[in-house]
């Protein structure tokens, strides 16, 4: 079972660092330059991957928040964890990355725009949820505790996004579709090749953070499991 | 130009930053469980 | 149903009752809330005119800080002599005790309000000239859903040792939609324009009270059995 699971973490890392280069590859050098933006166009390719994965990353903290209420196990509150505090990471790219888009594009750091609205509100829970999973006390009682509060943040984002986007619309509805923030109307294919590719290897990496960080909290559980085997000799 | 300097470097500095922080994290802890294995067969 | 609401009336009648005799708590919260007035006075200048764009904002402020001072104790003071497994132990559904917790804080922080709101208007000179109905309707939505959320995040937070520095960590990115729509739906009020998109913000804050009454309610149990 180890040997399996060293094996597939093997494999992932030799995907993983060819597909970092030509991902560079594609953006710096294979994909065209935007006529409007400049060279600037080029953080989107990172800014959409890290974007998609900060997302993705939350709704797998929801997923295995249900999935610890419904049942109980150590791996899927270590899951759960785990893809929170890369959520955490992820969605700080993103907020970085879209204020320099926002500087270069808009000349200003910080918009209140909904989607760069919503993104910062998505930190906060995860740093929330964070915090509740450093609390003492058994893992089961965190793993009730932090579900719970996994499962209404999930149900709190798209109401956070809902109402930043009529509070900046002033009520009226816009469409949903390209807006201000991308690339606007037509993408040429060689621009998607790259985005997609781009969304692919981040994905990646954090399939591959996913496993190293659930070894890790899969590590600290043994740890403590011998100290209080220790303790117990001790004691007795 | 800078902008996308920044932005690139920044974002790989950080991921990079935290594929290291997991590797400190690992290491600390094999160190501890070896300790700890090594005490659990003493006794 | 019935069972659940008549003990979520017990347990809040029992809150409030002991709330009545030492007045801590309820007197706190009126203090601070004076005191947040006091200092926004001095951040934004009340004889400026300035003041109808912040009064909005002012009045939720003081609900939220004033609101979580309340929220922390709600949970917490039941930790003394063990008085939380009483509770649970006690035969009652687990979601009437959220209820009942629900029904206590909410009468202690719209008290604050019914105190607060009108020093406010006083103290910033404030006129008061728009329609009655719908701007207790707009506090009355955003005060209950803010109690909601806050309640159950309270619970949650009673199991920590750090619970009051942990509850508005919890709290404030929660309740984010819900201030968005009570500032602007009270701006609208208050300014007394069209009141057709007041009412579109009070459809969210009441679906976002309905959303989140249903899902603690549903949750409520894990965080007591989870303690």
């Amino acid at each position: 079972m180890e040997q399996r699971s060293n094996l597939i973490d093997r494999a992932l890392l030799y995907v993983l660092i060819p597909a970092v280069f030509v991902l560079f590859y594609l953006i710096f050098i294979w994909s065209p330059v935007e006529k409007i933006m400049g060279v600037t166009q080029k953080i989107f390719y990172i800014h959409v991957g890290t974007a998609w994965v900060a997302f993705l990353a939350f709704f797998v903290v929801g997923f295995y928040s249900v999935m610890t209420l419904i049942k109980p196990k150590l791996n899927r509150f270590i899951y759960a964890g785990v893809s929170a505090e890369i959520g955490v990471l992820f969605t700080t790219i993103t907020l970085i990355t879209g204020m320099t888009w926002g500087r270069a594009s808009w000349n200003t750091w910080w918009s209140w725009e909904p989607r760069l609205v919503t993104t910062l509100v998505l930190w906060f829970i995860y740093v929330a949820f964070l915090f509740i999973r450093k609390m003492d006390g058994s893992w089961e009682r965190i793993a009730k505790l932090s579900s719970v509060f996994g499962i209404i943040g999930c149900l709190n984002v798209p109401i956070v996004f809902m109402a930043i986007r009529w509070w900046k619309t002033k009520l009226h509805p816009i469409v949903f579709g390209e807006g201000k923030n991308q690339t606007g109307g037509g993408i040429e294919p060689e621009m998607l090749v790259t985005l997609l590719f781009s969304v692919f290897t981040i994905t990646l990496l954090y399939v591959f953070l996913m496993r190293k960080g659930a070894e890790i909290e899969r590590m600290r559980t043994i740890v403590k499991r011998s100290k209080n085997k220790i303790m117990n000799k001790l004691a007795s | 130009m800078n902008y996308l300097f920044l932005a690139y470097s920044v974002t790989w500095a950080l991921i990079a930053g935290y594929v290291l922080f997991l590797g400190k994290r690992q290491k600390a802890l094999q160190k501890e469980i070896k300790q700890l294995e090594e005490w659990n067969s003493e006794e | 149903m019935k069972t659940i609401l008549m003990d979520a009336f017990t347990i809040a009648g029992k809150d409030l009752r002991s709330e009545l005799k030492t007045k801590q708590t309820i007197g706190m919260m009126l203090v601070f809330a004076a005191l947040v007035i006091l200092i926004f006075s001095f951040a934004f200048d009340p004889t400026n005119n300035m003041v109808k764009a912040v009064i909005p904002g002012l009045i939720w402020i003081i609900t939220i800080f004033s609101g979580i001072l309340g929220l922390n104790r709600s949970f917490v003071s039941e930790l003394e002599n063990n008085c939380l497994i009483g509770l649970r132990s006690a035969p009652i559904d687990p979601s009437s005790i959220y209820i009942g917790k629900v029904i206590a804080n909410f009468v202690l922080v719209s008290l604050v309000q019914v105190v607060s709101i009108p020093v406010l208007f006083l103290l910033f000179g404030y006129r008061f000239t728009s329609s009655y109905l719908w701007f207790i309707l707009i506090v009355l939505a955003g005060t209950f859903g803010f109690i909601i959320v806050g309640t159950f995040l309270a619970a949650l937070a009673a199991n920590a040792k750090n619970s009051e520095m942990l509850l508005p960590v919890l709290l404030l990115p929660l309740i984010s939609p819900l201030m968005i729509a009570g500032v602007q739906a009270t701006n609208i009020v208050l300014e007394n324009t069209e009141i057709q998109s007041a009412i579109s913000w009070l459809q969210l804050m009441a679906a976002y009270d309905l959303l989140f009454l249903a899902a603690c309610f549903l949750l409520f149990e894990f965080i007591m059995e989870g303690s």
